[in-house]
């Protein structure tokens, strides 16, 4: 109730979890992917969670599934994701910043001082 | 298959209706939670479900029998609380046997193993085990049974934080090798509904919600704003829960698809998910107002 931004469905969590395998080359094309069962085993949620999670990715041509084997990751997998994650995440978070920044009446310039402190912070690292 | 049918179930207790027409049916081998405050009627659904108790009237099936008093029931379904009565004369290694011998599935390596893990002693009595220690031999019980129906009532009360984990991943380990209908009921939905695939929630011996955990998280949006915007915009809609926050702020929790959630949206006011323990709360309160207003 304090944090509206909270408590997101563990479906959506599963598929970003996998996203990130995916994008961390744990994941190749063509590799199969964790099955809905061993997914329930290894966040010790229920296995139908797990599936929705899957589909998810499937309807977003992340996976793709062969019948009684799997799913396996697509050749685009990697493109799909990095392009959603730009448009939806990144987006997102800098709509936050925006608003944030509003709210403290952070200015434009001082704003674009920070985020390019951030970005020089992040190729220290 | 239909594992549980009720229709209009009612059962009448002392002064009150325990159940009051409660319908639901529960298909395939799910893991559901069975939600509900204090006296909601939890506890007496299971009990005739597992046939300890006739229902007074309605209709009430488990595998398309009529439970009460049934054998083909009894044997595939049981039953698992704190209360759970076995004979004085038998230490924990005999009642071991007997449910070995009267549950047609019963796992004796799993139940031995369990039995080592959480160290309890052959020739200990049942009645001498501590209330977290007697919770986790019903636990074993209700685990290595295999029953098709296999119900627990409030099942980690007493256990501690790291038995309790252990429970819930027990459990769900062994469901994933054998799939069978679980039906467990706690008022602590929020240390079990990553496990739970669907949610039943009761109140006054009424089913108020049969959903799908995913969409139980997705059904409600909660809202926070200036009291003096949000309210107005409030006043005509179906609100689940409202409240004030210090004398400005006002939270309320409104359907996902409610048309409040654009408006508030325009004002700029921050929206979010209602956790699902929260939800049950709200919408099984007491139309008497909260705890602060005893105080009053």
């Amino acid at each position: 109730m304090i944090d509206p931004s909270g408590g997101r469905p563990i479906y959506i969590q599963i598929a970003e979890w996998i996203e990130t395998e995916i994008l961390n080359d744990n994941f190749k094309a063509d590799d199969k992917v964790y099955s809905q069962y061993q997914l329930a085993e290894m966040f010790t949620i229920n296995p139908a969670t797990a599936a929705k999670g899957l589909n998810v990715l499937t309807d977003e041509n992340i996976l793709y599934g062969k019948r009684g084997l799997g799913k396996f990751v697509t050749t685009e997998a990697k493109a799909i994701i990095t392009d959603k994650r730009k448009n939806e995440k990144l987006k997102g978070l800098l709509t936050e910043v925006a608003l944030e920044a509003k709210r403290l009446q952070v200015g434009e310039g001082e704003l674009t001082e920070m985020l390019q402190q951030a970005i020089t912070d992040v190729k220290g690292d | 298959m239909k594992v549980i049918e009720c229709r209009d179930l009612t059962k009448r207790m002392i002064g009150r209706n325990a159940l009051n027409q409660l319908s639901f049916t529960l298909e395939g081998d799910k893991i559901t939670g069975l939600i509900g405050r204090n006296g909601a009627g939890k506890t007496t659904l299971m009990k005739i479900l597992a046939g300890y108790w006739h229902e007074t009237s309605g209709k009430v099936e488990v595998f398309s029998e009529r439970p009460f008093q049934n054998l083909n029931v009894s044997v595939n379904a049981i039953y698992v609380d704190d209360q759970m009565k076995f004979s004085h004369t038998l230490t924990l290694e005999d009642i071991l046997k007997e449910a070995a011998r009267f549950y047609p599935n019963w796992d004796t390596v799993l139940a031995e193993r369990l039995f080592d893990y959480f160290s309890f002693h052959p020739k200990e009595k049942h009645d001498y085990l501590s209330k977290g220690k007697k919770s986790t031999f019903n636990m074993i019980i209700g685990l290595a049974s295999r029953c098709k129906l296999t119900m627990f009532d409030e099942p980690t009360t007493g256990m501690d934080a790291s038995v309790r984990k252990d429970f819930y991943r027990a459990l769900l380990k062994d469901y994933l090798a054998h799939p069978r209908t679980i039906l467990l009921s706690s008022h602590h939905l929020e240390e079990m509904e990553d496990l739970l695939e669907e949610i039943i929630l009761i109140d006054e011996g009424q089913v108020v919600l049969h959903e799908s955990m995913d969409e139980l998280k997705e059904y409600a949006l909660g809202i926070t704003g200036r009291a003096e915007i949000l309210e107005p915009l409030l006043a005509d809609e179906e609100v689940i829960y409202e409240t004030r926050v210090g004398d400005y702020s006002t939270y309320a929790a409104v359907k996902s698809d409610s048309p409040v959630i654009q408006k508030a949206k325009q004002h700029g006011m921050a929206t979010g998910p209602v956790p699902p323990n929260d939800l049950c709360i709200y919408l099984t309160a007491k139309q008497k107002g909260g705890i602060d207003d005893v105080f009053k």
